[in-house]
């Protein structure tokens, strides 16, 4: 199954491709995604997430899609599912753009910044709960939501969105697109 | 192909486990995982952690004023304090106070199970002990508390050596162990550890109460199958006889998370097992049932949904109660639903308490015929009475 996944991801951008003009270049929409969403390649700082930061966190992006990925420190199926969604937006930096999100205190902050470095997602941009309980900014973030990590909320320029409770699977990780 | 990704999951837990920085709880403020008891004079004790201090408060006023803090480990160590790890408190035959909680180790899910107790009414604390004889660096945590009918001090707890020793193996594991241990000194030593059973769920809270028997019961979520997280229910033997741990829910809630909701328990004096759960099988949902072990609950009602969680039950005479938090965009509201005819019909839910910041998970107390919720919020804790007399 891991192979399976490891799979889907390879080939993802084979399916990308099939948005790209027919003489292969690439939309001027799309290049202008590219550059938005490019791979960041330096460490991201962890910035607390407060209920009032929710609306521009899950607001519809401008171009392609917004994948946040919602884990937590003590959740072992976490950290595949941030690796997956790690490959997925750097096989597609056209298409998406990655938030990792760790429903923890902002006060375990050098916990939660070691682990996503040693995931090796820390030059994504994160976010950590900034209230003592989860539940409200959980609730704030998708009704549909019980708290369970990992859960990844994607959110795409037309404003649609997907919800995913669990460790992905591939044909999970497919829908994402 | 599950096989094969459940070999690479552990294998790959297995190699952060060798470095890991996890540090501990260090705000200024004491998280919200606390738990709260009357003893039997009718005194509340609270008890929580604050930079790596256990402490224990008590009020002779139903909460309204908390006396100053009583240290129980005078040297600091990192601790699980959430909502669903948090540090408990139970009482002896003679209000000795038993205090237990999940010590957090330098590695990612890792703890020991931690006890404390005060022979003298909270004036002084014997130096912690560690309950589980294991001392492998691995999760033993997520600890319960209950004193059973004969004085035996019984705790439970999530234990990972079974997985441990499946990854050294290479086979497949899921999910992790319940393992339990009691003491028939009062807390000066506990037996070795048994194993309950195999494939609990990792990380939600176990709950232990009493039967009308007195025996200590366990409710808590477990693995069947291919991931369908419901929960399992036994009474804990002491005699050194097996414990029969059955299937007591079954929404087939299939996901590979972490839930992170445990169960609550209230078993009543005719026997009657009323249950609360988290299940998210077609959305949030937070169950009712009386429970009947390797049958599906009788009376199963979902008592909220959407934006309700952490649910506690109580139960006296025919009176049910059922507390949660039921969050908004404005903050948290603590409900209640009652029920007059044994669990059979529960009124409306009803308000009892709001509060703008962040609060934990509420836990249903009963004096004297009365029930209270204790309510720990970052505006203070409180105990609110349920205002309904059973």
């Amino acid at each position: 199954m891991r192979y399976a996944l490891l799979l889907t991801i390879l080939l993802l951008p084979c399916v990308a491709s099939a948005g790209t003009s027919p003489d292969g270049h690439r939309p001027a929409v799309a290049a202008q995604a590219a550059a938005l969403h490019a791979v960041p390649t330096t460490t991201a700082s962890l910035q607390k997430l407060s209920a009032q930061d929710i609306p521009a966190l899950v607001k519809a992006p401008a171009h392609g899609a917004r994948l946040i990925a919602l884990w937590s420190l003590d959740c072992t199926y976490c950290e595949p599912n941030l690796k997956a969604l790690a490959a997925l937006q750097r096989a597609h930096p056209q298409e998406f753009a990655l938030v990792t999100v760790a429903t923890d205190s902002i006060e375990q902050r050098a916990a939660i910044a070691t682990r996503l470095r040693q995931v090796g997602v820390a030059t994504y941009p994160a976010r950590a709960y900034a209230e003592a309980t989860p539940d409200r900014l959980n609730f704030l973030l998708d009704p549909k939501w019980g708290g369970e990590t990992p859960r990844v909320l994607l959110i795409r320029a037309d404003g649609t969105r997907v919800g995913v409770s669990g460790e992905l699977t591939p044909a999970q990780l497919k829908k994402l697109r | 192909m599950r096989q094969l990704l459940t070999i690479c999951l552990c294998l790959f837990a297995t190699a952060l486990l060798a470095h890991d920085g996890m540090s501990m709880h260090t705000g200024k403020a004491p998280a919200l995982g606390a738990s709260a008891a009357f003893d039997s004079h009718g005194t509340l004790w609270v008890v929580d952690a604050l930079d790596g201090h256990i402490r224990v408060r008590r009020s002779a006023d139903d909460g309204a004023t908390l006396g100053a803090p009583v240290i129980v480990n005078p040297q600091a160590e990192p601790i699980y304090n959430s909502g669903e790890n948090r540090p408990k408190i139970a009482f002896g035959p003679h209000d000795e106070i038993y205090v237990s909680w999940s010590q957090r180790r330098p590695k990612p899910w890792t703890g020991f199970v931690r006890f404390a107790r005060s022979l003298d009414h909270g004036a002084h604390f014997s130096p912690p002990l560690t309950v589980q004889h294991d001392r492998a660096e691995i999760t033993h945590s997520f600890d319960a508390l209950a004193v059973d009918g004969s004085g035996r001090i019984v705790t439970a707890w999530i234990d990972k050596r079974d997985e441990a020793a499946a990854v050294t193996q290479g086979k497949p594991y899921l999910g992790a162990a319940v393992y339990y241990s009691w003491s028939t000194d009062g807390g000066a030593t506990f037996v070795p550890e048994h194993k309950l059973v195999d494939q609990s769920c990792e990380c939600c809270r176990l709950v232990l109460t009493h039967t009308a028997d007195g025996d200590i019961a366990a409710f808590f979520r477990e693995i069947y199958g291919d991931n369908f997280r419901d929960h399992a229910y036994a009474v804990l033997r002491t005699d050194g006889q097996a414990s029969k741990v059955e299937r007591a829910t079954f929404n087939q809630w299939q996901i590979a998370a972490c839930p992170r909701h445990g169960p609550g328990l209230a078993i009543g004096n005719d026997g009657t097992r009323h249950a609360v759960w988290f299940a998210a099988t077609d959305g949030p949902t937070i169950w009712y049932g009386q429970l009947a072990p390797g049958h599906p609950p009788r009376h199963q009602l979902a008592i909220a949904a959407a934006g309700a969680s952490h649910a506690d039950v109580a139960v006296r005479a025919h009176t049910v109660w059922v507390v949660w938090n039921q969050v908004s965009a404005a903050g948290y509201a603590l409900m209640l639903r009652r029920s007059s005819d044994d669990g059979r019909h529960f009124d409306a839910p009803t308000e009892i308490a709001r509060s703008d910041q962040a609060a934990g998970s509420p836990q249903l107390l009963l004096k004297d015929g009365q029930a209270y919720v204790a309510w720990n919020t970052v505006g203070g804790f409180r105990l609110v009475h349920t205002a309904r007399k059973s």
